[in-house]
């Protein structure tokens, strides 16, 4: 890993002079697992883990959430379990978290913000959903995906919001193992 | 000692000092400590404590089972090549937690300034794990050893394999501190 970070930080560098719409997602499954035994799913009781944010806990952003991964799934062949038992329950949370950045891309322009061209150190909220997917028999975590962009991506405007929802449930969700279909 | 034996471990010990500062600052730390006038052997049999429901910090990490169980499994191999036994049924003499947590880390490249010139590209960011395992003695509920390792995560939770791998690695060196029992 540690022979690694010169070019994680090249590609770092990369994404930022390529802009600032980074969003970077991530999964975690259980292995060993026949994930084609599953074909119905249904919302898990609302998360007990908090938000951490008052922007986030309104009903835009639950049917923005909930309409985006019903979307997925239904594209992964899995069903909404309308009156037996589901397979799998989902589960859904979102955080907000105060990061620092560092003005990396500055530099490489040619232009300082002070005459001693120092680094700069800047405040940032980074916004991270989480989805979880729960074996509904077993009751065990069997996957879990997230994505995370700056929170200002999630929380400046309705539309955008909608849009980074979509983006970041389409791309954490591709990542979900194909089902029986 | 073998002569020749005596090089090959002074070629290995240049080697991986050299690597070392290859990687730079960012090395993963490895600690430990043990409470004075213990006897770590007498000691036959352990059991993991509940999980602690501390935050990581990362909110991908927050009761991540992939993560806890990849842990636990990696300790329980490195203590049965220590001699340690998992207890089943009977109460274990030693009680072991784990804690894990993350923390953003910042990095800048003060020397080059020293030097008269300023690369922002040398500073960076990063995550920093820290992996803690503690074992307790259960009769007492006494802390008797402790040991901990930290180093950039960077990158390695977004994808399942790096961070088994950095979990691995963290816990080996982890366990690499503690006395086997004879």
């Amino acid at each position: 890993m540690r022979r690694l970070l010169p070019w994680v930080a090249i590609g770092v560098l990369a994404l930022a002079a390529a802009g600032c719409a980074t969003m970077n997602v991530g999964s975690h499954m259980q292995r060993g697992l026949d994930f084609t035994q599953y074909r119905t799913y249904d919302w898990g009781p609302a998360d007990a883990l908090p938000t951490g944010d008052a922007r986030l806990d309104n009903p835009f952003f639950r049917d923005y959430m909930e309409g985006a991964v019903e979307k997925q799934l239904a594209a992964k062949g899995l069903e909404r379990a309308s009156a037996d038992a589901p397979d799998l329950l989902i589960h859904y949370h979102a955080v907000v978290q105060p990061r620092i950045d560092v003005n990396r891309a500055d530099g490489e322009y040619g232009y300082c913000y002070d005459e001693t061209c120092g680094v700069r150190v800047i405040d940032v909220e980074a916004g991270t959903l989480v989805v979880d997917v729960v074996d509904a028999r077993t009751n065990k975590l069997i996957w879990r995906g997230w994505a995370q962009s700056p929170a200002q991506r999630l929380l400046s405007r309705q539309h955008r919001m909608a849009r980074t929802i979509d983006e970041a449930v389409r791309r954490m969700l591709a990542r979900f193992p194909e089902g029986a279909n | 000692m073998d002569p020749s034996l005596r090089m090959a471990r002074w070629a290995a010990g240049a080697l991986a000092v050299s690597a070392l500062m290859v990687a730079g600052c960012a090395t993963m730390r490895v600690s430990s400590f043990a409470e004075r006038g213990i006897d770590l052997s007498q000691y036959r049999t352990y059991e993991w404590a509940p999980d602690d429901r501390f935050a990581t910090g990362d909110p991908r990490l927050d009761n991540n089972v992939f993560f806890q169980q990849r842990l636990r499994a990696d300790v329980e191999k490195q203590l049965a090549a220590k001699g340690f036994e998992k207890s089943t049924g009977d109460a274990a003499a030693l009680l072991l937690h784990y804690h894990a947590s993350i923390n953003q880390q910042i990095d800048i490249a003060e020397a080059d300034q020293r030097y008269g010139y300023t690369d922002k590209r040398a500073s960076s960011l990063y995550d920093a794990g820290t992996i803690l395992i503690d074992f307790v003695d259960a009769r007492t509920d006494k802390l008797v050893w402790r040991g901990w390792a930290e180093g950039s995560l960077d990158g390695a939770i977004d994808n399942q394999q790096w961070m088994e791998q950095a979990i691995d690695k963290a816990v080996t060196r982890i366990l690499e501190k503690l006395p086997r029992r004879l």
